[in-house]
């Protein structure tokens, strides 16, 4: 691999990475605002800026320019050199870059962050970015002096709503265009655009429309201030008291990675974050699946059901053990849930092993939208993987017309999702159980509802479309009396006189490696959490 | 029962051999001792007598340097704070009224004790205050957990909220009183009874402002 010189740091390059890509690659970070690795680069930001060293026999570029001088109380003719902007700029074999051991460049990137600032409302305290903005951090890592311009900035349109999802502010805009890259260049909708010049320059939405489509939320992800901010979580938290789970985004089946913001405190849901994988989701989500963070408290159901009305957990399985104890184990049927992690199916998977039953089934939501930048038409997150646990599976279509053929009279189902509202066969079935996190036509038919815990309230692993195996984290706690659905099935496994082969996570996980799901590729074992 | 003790560790090698004073008739008998202790007690109660009859008392606040009577009959005597005591806080207002607060959670991110709650909330269509500013829609202090460090006052960049009450926590009879939301925080005053603070603010509108918009209006 050719390799350049960054500061006397060798760093290795692919043919036609930028400077700043290549250093990025490496883990150094040259400070950036306009820059984007999935975005074009404009080059017009002028934070990256580096020295690039003349190759031998060669002159380096250097510009004539005044410089106050101190002691002679005026100003001296001095040559510099011509810098250049690393994200536009090629790495080439052998060139021999300076970033942080040039004093042009530190000069010039505080230079670049005193103007950036010159107009800036600093209303840090209100903003939604503080904490984590490109202006705070930059600002202490390379400018750190107070303002020297004392007039009145120019003001600009502030709280201006750009459609039903993002709110822009023009005085903290930076004016990196990133938004209107990212709506033009990925979301392929060139809504936005500015106007003006100089320090009136402002992003705008073209007349008529307005910010929508179903990639708004990734303008505000993408920009680097806080001129964007989404009415979603504007003014909900601080982000200095989130934590962060990495974790899968159950929207579809592409299994985009996020971050899970929520607060510790008060166990309450926040935000998703993209999380960049190259090789699933790029850097970019979707709005729906941005917003999907909501399913934590959404639809869920809320304890343990006999018949629709909430007990106790132990009241729920006794009913169970009266409904399945004298039945034929055999002849019980399993669904198994492309809404839920491999290792709740595997459970259930198991435990229709151990009855000796041959009669599984899947379920899952139904197929919806689908584009060809990220969103999956198949709405379940796990379908993969349920698919591979379990080939032989029947569809919940079968699982219908066996249920009012009178075939099937004992099921124990996984998740309330099912494809479809049409849901009365399920009527004629003599014991219905289902641990289920999210409410469906299934909790709606079923005797006995038992609540998992929500995807990002025990940690799991997911198949994506592409067969990648992903793991998410646990984030915020189970809500109510909620369990993670493999300790649930192991719950019902004793009720209905089975005894399980598992206990703990570790020991469904290593169930998981014997069976025939193929470990996890290479491009998944980096976009699988640590 | 019969406790069996540690044993005393023996004495280091550089131990000093403690002098004590020498034996003499006068301290072993006590009695002089024992009079010149009562001399001072009494000394005490006739001058404390005098002053409580002509009704001298020594400064309360430099009292400890101070000989005299130094019990004060609290509560219905009490000592004079000093100016910048931190009692219990109060959020101080604009001119209408409204909380100056702009619930941006720097107190609450610079709380040690972690006692203060904020809910922001945005400002209705309209209003000329809406996209500059937000507001409190709930603003809690548990009086109970906080350990009146001022952390807060110093992080506030508003002025929003002040420890100049001059009063310390009322002695409640349970934990739940302690709890000072939004309403109580605003209803309680400087010691001079106002509701403002010494910095004025500049509200968008008023001839003081910069103005808002390009045109500074």
């Amino acid at each position: 691999m050719p390799t350049f010189k960054l500061d006397g740091k060798t760093i290795p390059f692919e043919a036609g990475d930028s400077i700043i890509r290549a250093a990025e690659k490496a883990g150094v970070e040259i400070p950036h605002y306009c820059y984007h690795a999935g975005l074009s680069s404009p080059a017009n930001c002028r934070m990256c800026l580096v020295e690039i060293l003349p190759a031998a026999n060669q002159r380096a570029m250097m510009l004539d320019i005044v410089e106050w001088d101190e002691k002679l109380g005026d100003y001296k003719a001095v040559r510099k050199p011509k810098l250049q902007p690393s994200c536009q700029f090629m790495a080439t074999e052998g060139q021999e870059v300076l970033a942080e051991t040039s004093t042009h460049v530190i000069e010039a990137r505080a230079g670049v962050q005193e103007f950036l600032l010159l107009n800036h409302p600093v209303d840090c305290p209100i903003c939604d970015q503080a904490g984590e903005c490109k202006l705070q951090d930059y600002w202490l890592e390379h400018q750190k002096t107070p303002k020297r311009m004392h007039d009145e900035p120019v003001h600009k349109p502030k709280a201006v709503s750009f459609g039903d999802t993002i709110v822009y502010d023009a005085e903290r805009c930076v004016m990196c265009t990133r938004c209107i890259r990212f709506m033009d260049e990925v979301a392929k909708d060139p809504v936005l655009d500015m106007r003006e010049r100089g320090n009136l320059k402002e992003v705008i939405v073209a007349p008529g429309r307005k910010l929508e489509g179903h990639y708004t939320l990734m303008t505000e992800h993408v920009c680097p201030v806080g001129a964007l901010t989404s009415k979603d979580f504007r003014f909900k938290a601080r982000v200095w008291f989130l934590k962060t789970a990495k974790t899968v985004c159950q929207g579809c089946a592409t299994g985009c990675n996020a971050h899970f913001d929520y607060d510790p405190r008060s166990n309450k849901a926040l935000r998703y974050r993209p999380r960049d994988n190259e090789a699933v989701n790029k850097y970019w989500m979707c709005d729906e699946g941005m917003l999907s963070y909501r399913d934590v408290t959404s639809n869920r159901v809320p304890g343990a059901l006999v018949g629709g009305k909430p007990v106790k957990l132990d009241r729920a399985l006794e009913d169970a053990k009266k409904r399945f104890g004298s039945v034929q184990k055999s002849s019980i049927a399993f669904v198994l849930s492309a809404k839920h992690s491999l290792e709740d199916n595997l459970a259930l998977f198991e435990l229709a092993e151990l009855c000796a039953s041959r009669a599984l089934y899947v379920t899952g939501a139904p197929d919806g939208y689908s584009d060809d930048i990220l969103i999956h038409a198949d709405k379940n997150s796990n379908t993969a993987g349920v698919k591979n646990l379990a080939p032989e599976a029947k569809s919940f279509a079968d699982l219908l017309a066996d249920a009012s053929a009178g075939k099937v009279t004992h099921v124990i189902a996984l998740g309330g999702a099912a494809p479809t509202e049409e849901v009365t066969a399920l009527g004629r079935l003599e014991g219905l159980v289902t641990i289920a996190a999210h409410e469906g036509p299934i909790t709606g038919a079923a005797h006995v509802v038992l609540p998992a815990a929500a995807w990002i309230e025990s940690s799991g692993t997911f198949v994506n479309a592409k067969g990648m195996r992903q793991l998410a984290e646990k984030g915020t706690e189970p809500l109510g009396a909620s369990e993670p659905g493999w300790k649930l099935v192991g719950k019902l496994a004793v009720a209905i006189g089975v005894e399980p082969s598992w206990t703990t996570l570790k020991d469904v996980r290593s169930m998981l490696v014997a069976t025939s799901v193929p470990p996890p590729e290479p491009p998944s074992a980096e976009a699988s959490a640590e | 029962m019969a406790q069996a003790f540690p044993k005393k560790p023996a004495s280091p090698a550089n131990a000093v051999p403690v002098v004590y004073a020498e034996k003499t008739p006068s301290t072993q008998s006590y009695l002089p001792e024992i009079i010149r202790g009562i001399g001072v007690s009494m000394s005490h109660f006739f001058r404390n007598t005098r002053d409580m009859l002509t009704g001298e008392r020594p400064d309360p606040v430099t009292e400890s340097l101070d000989i005299g009577i130094t019990t004060i009959q609290y509560p219905e005597q009490k000592r004079p704070y000093p100016q910048r005591f931190r009692g219990v806080h109060r959020l101080t207002t604009r001119d209408d009224g409204s909380p100056r607060c702009v619930a941006c959670l720097c107190c609450s991110t610079a709380c040690p004790a972690q006692c203060i709650f904020i809910e922001a909330g945005e400002y209705e269509e309209g209003d000329k205050r809406r996209g500059y500013e937000r507001f409190p829609v709930r603003f809690v202090i548990d009086e109970l957990r906080c350990i009146f460090c001022g952390y807060c006052v110093e992080a506030c960049p508003c002025d929003a909220i002040r420890m100049d009450t001059g009063l310390h926590p009322v002695p409640y009879d349970s934990r739940d009183q302690f709890i000072y939301a939004k309403k109580e925080l605003l209803g309680l005053t400087a010691r001079d009874g106002s509701h403002a603070s010494a910095n004025p603010r500049h509200e968008p509108g008023d001839p003081s402002h910069p103005g808002i918009d390009r045109d500074h209006h």
